[in-house]
């Protein structure tokens, strides 16, 4: 039994450690600015294939792990300024649609670059292989991909409370009224926090190819999770999302180990569960109407 | 608009509708497109209730649609449901689904509503996707139109009757809307969408009228779905994807959000484009995004709703309709998830 | 007086925000028949408070009784329905309704007639019209109740608003600002208003304000907070006369003239 069990518990870890980032940045973006970023999953792909790219033109795997989502940033901070921004003071479904109008027609994008069948990102050979623990044994990929998104975790975490420009995004992040008061550049406060979400969902997007694959729409498969992850989290908590995400993760590792049919319900079963008990989501603040 | 002109406008829409399957063979349509237009028209008009007229980001109202389409297709397959039958159960499958998730969704509003709608209504889609040998699977499920079930009439639908079928159920549901959003229960949905807390303090549990839009909208999706199921004799289960449930609403506000009439515009222009650009190029997709881009930036208000604006201030006002009463650029507290 | 007559009953109320006490343990009672004034300097956490106890946002810790009934966690609809209406700092209205209409739903809302699919006729169509009739008049809008409320000025706005929280017929009325950026001569207007509610109408009034002039005009009572605490209470004359509050307003200038 353990042999089968603790390695799904991991796998179920690590695919927790993505849905919490990528859950990270669609928060940071939806309490800033209202915005449900629909386009999230294309940012995700698009790092994927851009660090496809730079490595089959002969670039290091660690160089396109830092420049491919560099690179989604410079485009997504492009595509806010340009296209969503002018959008902030709607009604917020226009930003869902201008962003779900967006990944429709990046999907097409990348099948017409990159064609409509996955492409392979195989992982350096220092990574592949696999560390044996005696009762069981962990691919080294994975080990990996686990100790980059805890770094970048901690790193996110650091930067929003001990940096002055992160207290302060954390401030507009909790109450929007408080820019005005803090008189923050506002734009400037924009152009960072989306720019903070891209880059993490590269960063995700980038490891993932690795692990699951790349394909046109690889990067929608994980948004689901990565919005579910945010309501378990609870809307605007950082914490809540790592929770919410490894939970996922877990559910949905295990449930494929015993019933593989039920995966992907078994993380809104989650949810429901999590609502009942608490509509705000376990680390959510507070709604006006209780 | 008031009540003589509106009456005439509905009056020429419908016939000209009626005059469909005379006309579309002209334009080289077929009658199918235009009954899968109504089809989806009653889709839109669903979200138009929730979003257009409540001020809810209703994204998952293809996880109605689609139930409605698996509610007739398994009632089809396994139980030999004639079509009336089939119809009824769909929507009744529509019409559970949303007393299921009600409770869920009600307790958020704002984006908040809306991340839970897409979230909710995607577990249907993996029901469908994942469990094969019932539904099966990502192949969807192909099963005939059944005859339709009343004594002594043992006959099933062609193209043509059903689309006058349709036809009959789009205007009944017209009606039924219309009603609805003139109502003094339609009034205070359209309150509630310009200012919720103050319907609370005139001492209303807006959770129930919006639990009830939530009902009302999801049968009205149900029997759209069912319907389409019908027509094209296939369930798949992308019908329940949130892609769906976009598309939904883009055709709602490219026609005009809060308007009786703007969801057929929408509807429209959507499917029929949609049908004929497929056929020149495989990247509808690419046009379908520009699409929504076009329209958030280029007509918030969609056609209808810009056309009411240029109307005279007076006409506008003074008829409190609530045509004229979606203004996208309403001032808006940004980052509001409550 | 006893505290049998008191309408409103706030004990030890705190509300948090992120760890920030916005309200730390503030009491208060309003009296039947009273008009009693909120005050105090920017920040001191008076909204909070109005809404904790209106049942906007339920406070943390703490008790609010309101005829007799522990409120604390009731519903703000329900409160409604057992007769508390309040206005906000920002007019809420439906700012693309009529006036006639906004009023018209809370008229219609409190007869019961809300949740319907047909239009009222008869008798009790006739008795929501005299209703909004005489709301309209109450608070001199009846020349302008066919103009879309985004239409008006933010005084009428304002007097729309006070319109609808009485259409439920409430026996108190909670108003947040009601002078908030309203020129002077429509401020009063407003302060007539109020006096009427208690006068005309026999309504018991809790209002926050920042305008010292309109408290002393028309306070019964006043309460002062200061950084979410109780700084004082008493009769208008005992806080003009008192130091804490003559301090903690220090360089706002708003007691000058008292």
């Amino acid at each position: 039994m353990l042999e089968h069990l603790a390695p799904q518990l991991f796998n179920g870890l690590v695919l927790g450690a993505f849905y919490a980032i990528v859950g990270i940045g669609l928060s940071l973006i939806m309490n800033l600015t209202g915005t449900i970023n629909m386009a999230h999953g294309s940012f995700m792909t698009l790092a994927g294939y851009l660090a496809f790219t730079m490595i089959a033109r002969g670039s290091s795997f660690w160089f396109a792990l830092i420049a491919a989502p560099l690179v989604a940033v410079v485009v997504g901070v492009l595509v806010e300024r340009t296209l969503v921004r002018p959008l902030y003071t709607r009604e917020p479904f226009y930003s869902l649609l201008m962003t779900f109008g967006l990944s429709l027609i990046a999907e097409e994008v990348y099948r017409l670059i990159w064609g409509a069948n996955g492409v392979p990102l195989s992982a350096p050979a220092a990574l592949s292989g696999a560390v044996s623990l005696g009762f069981m044994s962990f691919p080294v990929y994975r080990i990996f991909i686990a100790a980059v998104l805890v770094v970048a975790i901690i790193a996110l975490a650091l930067f929003l409370t001990r940096t002055r420009f992160g207290l302060r995004l954390r401030a507009a992040v909790q109450d929007t009224e408080m820019i005005a008061a803090l008189g923050t550049n506002t734009q400037l406060l924009y152009t960072v926090n989306f720019g903070l979400g891209i880059f993490l969902a590269g960063l995700a997007g980038v490891l993932a190819a690795g692990m699951l694959g790349l394909s046109p729409t690889s990067g929608n498969a994980l948004l689901m999770p990565a919005f579910v992850t945010v309501i378990i989290g609870g809307m605007g908590s950082l914490f809540g999302s790592v929770v919410g995400g490894l939970l996922i993760g877990l559910a949905i590792s295990l449930t494929t180990l015993f019933v593989p049919a039920a995966s992907e319900v078994a993380m809104y079963v989650l949810m429901a569960a999590v609502l009942l008990v608490r509509p705000r989501g376990l680390f959510g603040e507070e709604g006006i109407f209780g | 608009m008031n009540g003589r002109q509106e009456l005439v406008t509905s009056v020429a829409i419908v016939a000209l509708l009626a005059l469909a399957p005379v006309l579309s063979p002209l334009v080289h349509l077929d009658i199918s497109i235009v009954s899968e237009v109504l089809l989806f028209t009653i889709a839109a008009m669903s979200v138009n209730l929730l979003l257009g007229y409540t001020g809810l980001p209703a994204f998952g109202n293809a996880a109605y649609f689609g139930l409605g389409a698996y509610g007739a297709a398994l009632s089809i397959t396994y139980w030999h449901a004639a079509f009336f039958e089939a119809i009824l159960l769909g929507t009744l499958a529509a019409f559970l689904g949303a007393l299921l998730l009600g409770p869920f969704l009600l307790r958020r509003r704002g984006i908040y509503f809306g991340l839970l709608s897409i979230a909710f209504g995607q577990v249907f889609y993996f029901i469908a996707y994942r469990f094969t040998d019932v539904t099966g699977g990502e192949d969807g499920m192909n099963f005939p139109r059944p005859p339709i079930g009343i004594p002594g009439l043992h006959v099933s639908l062609q193209q043509t009757s059903f689309y006058y079928f349709a036809l009959l159920v789009f205007v009944l549901i017209v009606l039924a809307f219309r009603t609805i959003v003139r109502s003094p229960f339609g009034r205070t949905l359209i309150a509630i969408r310009q200012n919720e807390a103050r319907v609370r303090y005139l001492g209303l549990n807006t959770d129930r009228f919006i639990f009830v839009a939530l009902l009302i909208s999801a049968t009205m999706a149900g029997i759209g779905g069912a319907l389409f199921g019908l027509l094209i004799n296939f369930a798949y289960p992308l019908m329940l994807d949130w892609h769906q449930s976009g598309d939904f609403v883009l055709t709602m506000i490219l026609g005009g959000a809060a308007t009786v009439w703007g969801p057929l515009v929408g509807g429209f222009i959507y499917v029929i484009g949609k049908d004929i650009i497929s056929t020149i190029t495989p990247l509808w997709q690419i046009f379908l995004g520009a699409l929504f881009v076009v329209c958030v930036l280029g007509f918030p208000r969609g056609i209808l709703g810009t056309l009411a604006a240029l109307r005279p201030q007076k006409a506008r006002s003074a008829a409190l309709d609530p045509n004229a009463a979606f203004d996208p650029h309403a001032p808006v507290e940004i980052g509001r998830g409550v | 007086m006893a505290s049998d007559a008191a309408l409103l009953v706030a004990s030890n109320v705190s509300k948090l925000f992120g760890g920030i006490r916005a309200v730390d343990d503030v009491s208060l009672q309003v009296r039947e028949g009273t008009i009693h004034a909120l005050i105090g300097p920017n920040g001191a956490g008076k909204t909070t408070f109005f809404n904790a106890i209106s049942g906007y946002a339920f406070p943390e810790r703490g008790r609010v009784t309101f005829r007799g009934v522990d409120v604390t966690r009731t519903k703000n609809w329900r409160r409604v329905a057992m007769g508390m209406g309040r206005t906000f700092q920002t007019p809420s209205v439906f700012p693309e309704l009529s006036v006639d209409e906004n009023v018209r739903l809370g008229v219609r809302a409190h007869a019961g007639l809300a949740f319907r699919l047909r239009r009222t006729t008869g008798e009790a169509a006739a008795a929501v019209d005299r209703r909004v009739d005489e709301l309209l008049g109450f608070v001199g809008l009846t020349a302008v109740r066919d103009r879309l409320v985004a239409e008006l000025a933010h005084g009428s706005q304002r007097l729309c608003e006070i319109a609808m929280s009485l259409s439920t017929e409430p026996v108190l009325v909670l108003l947040d600002e009601p002078m908030a950026g309203l020129a002077e001569a429509e401020t009063d207007r407003i302060i007539g208003v109020i006096r009427d509610l208690r006068v005309r109408l026999g309504l018991t009034v809790l209002f926050v304000e920042h305008n010292m002039r309109v408290v002393l005009a028309l306070a019964d009572r006043i309460t002062v907070l200061d950084r979410g605490r109780l700084l004082a209470e008493g009769t208008p004359s005992e806080i003009a006369a008192n130091e804490a509050v003559r301090d903690a307003y220090l360089g706002e200038g708003v007691l000058e003239h008292v």
